[in-house]
């Protein structure tokens, strides 16, 4: 015997044939009139009272054939092929609904997948969920390394001897890791590069739970002492991109100069601890006077270098592990003070007193970038979903036409016996088709579309980007949940129009005349249109305006022609002694490139968004109580002021005469020479330190004017130049070149030049001056081209609705206009009447839609340079596209009634 | 045409089962067998009693032959699966719980 399901899947299948259900149906009928007849009646009242007995048989074969388990999948498909069939009558409005959805799904899709990387996915590693960030307040005297990421109460770079002290006697954590940013020169098959890296505790791999790809990852083993694990790791994208997968296990690698031997390779997909970060090589914490040459940080207490990341004892809260760590680095703490240089009770509060630890959840990692990019990536992400709600409105307004335009098919229906919900499924299956292929076609382009925006975003320069053009689950869930609520929304509209107890009644009277609630309903969808490009084109224009702003701005000096690179000696392996002759010698060489004006060098480049600050001394300045007051503190060469063409104020630049062994000098911008001394000539002749490095004293020999250091949004601070060649310690540093001509058309003479000198130099990250303001702007760029891109659209998309509206409703008025016109009124009122009615609904619309875009411009205004999140030429410029769109839209339809010949429209129907 | 009584959902299936737990029969005999055991109280119309024989028979309780019928004419003849007899046993069983506690019910109030 069948089990139950298999006779339903059978029947779902074979079902039975309709000639059995005629024939069973014919002999129960025959059956009747035979009792009939034995009763007693005539044959011809027996057939009749059988018949009525039996009743409707179409309607019994009909209800037989509804029991059949595929039943319902059978109407579904109908309702579908139907669809198709009826999409494909119309393959104009087919593929305008089609290409809008696409757009819309595809730019969310997109935009979303990158909000997804740097917002909300976890880091690729065991249970990320029990990981916490280490951060602490209270003072850090001494030297930080930041790359950014901290706030006021949560400094995120912590002391190797902290660390060592915290992980071995924290009785909170699974593990403790520590790491670091670095940037190292590497060396493979002769051929030498610059790439980021990790210096790492030896415990990170382990407590992270990362596997190898190939051979092993570090152990706690690999972190000994000073100098002696020369063992590294690489990470899986540069072993595939750079070294193409080659068996790597046991060979060895130069980093900076120095042999390490490659154990492995980390498991694919894992990037670091850090999001943002994407480091080639993971180098044990103890090889750091390695990777970093000019740093001497593993044995000292007062610089402060790693994050710190734990994996929480299982069952633990992060609240009550803080307390318990707490109370350990308070102590450590205390046991650190009496080193400290200054011993004063103000200190001590600011050391031990007011220092606590946080723990925050690291389930996503520590990241100093995700401050830069979660603010615009949220107004994108929002600037995308304007655009699919644009794209809802749009599509269910073209619906509803499309619907409108069919009473008659439906009227016929209805007479031929369809039901309310059947006409309502038709329509819903319609939409749901749109909404499916629109969607799958999104999907397909959002990997596209995503490569795209990285690009933008990042520019061409990244060689290893942050993000990645995939698509993750999440991605494809979000797009799904996107698409089916669009969906929902777009096929109900015009479902729910139709949905009336008493439609066929409606729909028979309804022909030739003007459907009320759907136009009224389509006027919204028209207001909302207008509503969402408003919105998009203020957007656009603000960030225009930004944009335009950030361009405009004068640095201070000139910035054409002008080219930069980084080389540090270190790299390739230069003693600490070699690095500065190595650096003149390079300059030397530039010098005497054809094309080349003049050049310099920094260990501090310009608006890169980098700085070099501390605290200086200025004998005879007496500072206000408690001030903390941090000056720019770069190391130039001697022709560097001169390249750049900061003007001198007064004194004099650096010259070839100011030596290693020479009397130090400095020369300091207008701003430092304010508030040290009053005015530029009371600072010349004057001396200035860094605090307790007695070496440092120099003489302040000139003042500059005043230029734009970190970006060019910031203001210049207080600067002080000094020259590298009497700096304490070498270091790497970033060459300026002035071109006469187009500055890329040099860099082949700057390679070989270099190459000329030691082939082992790595000339790294060759940009000019201009090309790195772009880059820096680049959130604002990429804002701005998108929201120029979807306000234009979106504009485009509401002239298309407003046209339709106008064209359907204007041709439903025929009969009116041409009794107007019959009773004389003239084109130009006709015209008039019509584009009255665009410009009251546009004036309407804009009127709702300005507070909204003022408050969501307020929103942003963070993100905005130098524009009001009022700027009226902003909202001018909007409502005046809106208006000109709306006339343009109106104009056509209008001039078409006005036209109407007055006979012929009275003869309509 | 409706049951001139209304019948309880899923007590028409559980009257077909019945009628034909004894032996197979064509539609019309179960109508009738239905129609006269209740005393023309329950009349199975043939609107619902077509598609409910479909359903059953789709649910695999009971199975259909062509066969000859008492005036020698071919139908379609039902008869239960053992499936079917299942089925049967616990809808009578569950009818006789239900309707003993509906009495409960009635008389002890």
């Amino acid at each position: 015997m069948l089990p139950e399901w298999l006779t339903t899947i059978r029947f779902f299948f074979t079902g039975k044939n309709r000639h059995e259900v005629d024939e069973e149906i014919q002999f129960h009928v025959e059956r009747q009139i035979e009792a009939n007849l034995a009763a007693g009646m005539p044959l011809e009242e027996a057939r009749r009272q059988a018949a009525i007995a039996f009743g409707g048989r179409q309607r019994t074969r009909e209800q037989c054939r509804e029991q059949r388990p595929s039943f319902p999948m059978e109407a579904t498909l109908r309702d579908l092929r139907y669809g198709v069939r009826g999409l494909l009558r119309n393959p104009g409005f087919t593929f305008v609904a089609l290409i809008t959805i696409a757009l819309a799904i595809g730019a969310n899709s997109a935009v979303f997948s990158l909000l997804n990387q740097a917002l909300i996915r976890a880091l690729p590693v065991h249970d990320p969920n029990q990981l916490v960030v280490v951060s602490f307040a209270g003072g850090h005297p001494g030297h930080t390394q930041s790359g950014g990421g901290n706030t006021p109460g949560h400094a995120h770079e912590f002391s190797y001897p902290m660390y060592r002290d915290l992980r071995d006697q924290n009785t909170v954590f699974d593990g403790l890791i520590a790491a670091a940013p670095v940037s190292v020169g590497v060396v493979w098959n002769n051929r030498a590069e610059a790439v980021g890296a990790a210096v790492v505790s030896g415990n990170y791999f382990e407590t992270l739970g990362v596997r190898p790809a190939a051979g092993r990852l570090l152990q706690g083993g690999d972190e000994t002492v000073e100098g002696a694990n020369p063992v590294a790791v690489l990470s899986f994208d540069y072993w595939k991109t750079h070294l193409g997968e080659v068996p790597v296990v046991g060979r060895e690698l130069l980093i900076n100069g120095t042999a390490f031997t490659i154990i492995g390779v980390s498991a694919p997909g894992f990037r670091g601890a850090v999001w943002g970060q994407t480091p080639a090589v993971f180098v044990p914490i103890t090889m750091q006077r390695v990777v970093e040459p000019d740093r001497e940080f593993l044995h000292d207490h007062q610089s402060y270098w790693l994050n710190l990341v734990g994996r929480l004892r299982p069952g633990l809260s992060s609240s009550s592990a803080a307390a318990s760590l707490n109370a350990l680095f308070i102590n450590l703490r205390k046991a650190e003070f009496p080193n400290l240089r200054d011993h004063s009770e103000r200190e001590r509060k600011d050391f031990v007193d007011n220092a606590h630890i946080n723990l925050d959840g690291g389930a996503q990692g520590f990241s100093p970038m995700r401050d830069q990019v979660e603010t615009p990536l949220k107004i994108i992400m929002g600037m995308a979903l304007l655009v699919i709600a644009m794209a809802v409105v749009n599509v269910s307004s073209l619906l509803l036409v499309r619907a409108a335009t069919r009473t008659r098919e439906f009227s016929m229906r209805f007479a031929l016996g369809a039901t309310n919900a059947q006409v309502c499924r038709q329509l819903l299956a319609e939409g749901f088709l749109l909404g499916i292929v629109g969607a799958a076609i999104g999907l397909a382009i959002a990997p596209e579309a995503l490569k795209l925006l990285i690009h933008w975003m990042t520019g061409p320069s990244a060689s290893q980007p942050v993000f990645s053009a995939s698509i993750d689950f999440r991605v494809v869930l979000f797009t799904m949940a996107a698409t089916l609520l669009a969906t929902l929304l777009f096929s109900l509209a015009p479902a729910v129009q139709f949905w009336n107890p008493r439609l066929s009644d409606f729909l028979k009277q309804q022909t030739g005349t003007s459907v009320g609630g759907m136009l009224r309903f389509r006027r919204t969808c028209v207001a909302l249109q207008i509503g969402f490009s408003l919105l998009l084109i203020v957007g656009a224009g603000l960030f225009v305006q930004t944009i335009r702003n950030l361009r405009n701005i004068d640095p201070g000096f000139e910035t054409e022609n002008l080219l930069s690179f980084n080389i540090a000696p270190q790299m390739a392996g230069y003693a600490q002694t070699a690095v500065a002759p190595v650096e003149q010698r390079i300059l030397d060489a530039l010098a005497t490139i054809p094309g080349i004006r003049s050049a310099g060098a920094t260990n501090d480049p310009e608006l890169v968004d980098d700085d070099i600050n501390g605290d200086v001394i200025v004998p005879g300045f007496t500072p206000k109580l408690a001030e903390e007051f941090d000056v720019e503190l770069p190391w130039i060469s001697n022709g560097y002021l001169q390249t750049q063409g900061v003007p001198l104020v007064a004194g004099r630049l650096f010259s070839p005469s100011d030596t290693a062994t020479s009397q130090k000098v400095a020369v300091v911008n207008e701003s430092f020479a304010k508030h040290f001394f009053g005015t530029p000539q009371a600072a010349l002749g004057h001396h200035m330190s860094r605090p307790h490095r007695p070496a440092s004293d120099a003489v302040i020999v000139g003042v500059v004017k005043d230029v734009k250091h970190v970006t060019i949004r910031f203001q210049a601070i207080p600067t002080a130049y000094t020259l590298y060649t009497q700096a304490e310690k070498p270091t790497g540093l970033t060459f300026y070149v002035r071109t006469w001509q187009n500055p890329h058309a040099a860099e082949n003479s700057i390679r070989s030049a270099v190459a000329n000198i030691d082939s082992r130099l790595i000339v790294d990250g060759l940009s000019t001056l201009n090309e790195d303001i772009d880059n820096n702007m680049m959130a604002e760029r990429t804002i701005a081209l998108l929201a120029t891109t979807f306000g234009v659209l979106a504009t485009l998309l509401a002239g298309i609705g407003l046209y339709g509206i106008l064209a359907y409703s204007t041709a439903q008025r025929t009969r009116e206009i041409g009794i107007r016109m019959a009773l004389g009124a003239r084109r130009a009122t006709v015209v008039g009447l019509i584009l009255r009615e665009v410009l009251t609904l546009a004036a309407w619309a804009i009127g709702v839609s300005i507070p909204i875009a003022y408050l969501a411009a307020r929103a942003i205004r963070s993100q905005l340079f130098g524009v009001s999140a009022a700027d009226p030429l902003v909202y001018i410029v909007a409502i005046m596209v809106i208006a000109i769109v709306a006339a343009t839209a109106g104009l056509i339809p209008s001039r078409r009634a006005a036209t109407v010949d007055p006979v012929r429209a009275l003869r309509i129907d | 045409m409706p049951p001139s009584t209304d019948l309880l959902q899923g007590t028409l299936d559980m009257l077909i089962l019945k009628a034909i737990a004894g032996d197979a029969q064509h539609g019309w005999a179960i109508a009738q067998r239905i129609q006269q055991v209740s005393r023309n109280v329950l009349q199975v119309g043939q609107g619902s009693l077509y598609p409910a024989l479909h359903r059953l028979e789709y649910k695999g309780w009971i199975r259909a032959h062509w066969g000859a019928s008492e005036n020698n004419r071919k139908a379609r003849f039902y008869s239960l699966t053992a499936a079917g007899r299942k089925q049967l046993e616990a809808e009578l069983e569950n009818w006789q719980r239900l309707t003993s506690a509906v009495n409960l019910v009635l008389e002890g109030i």
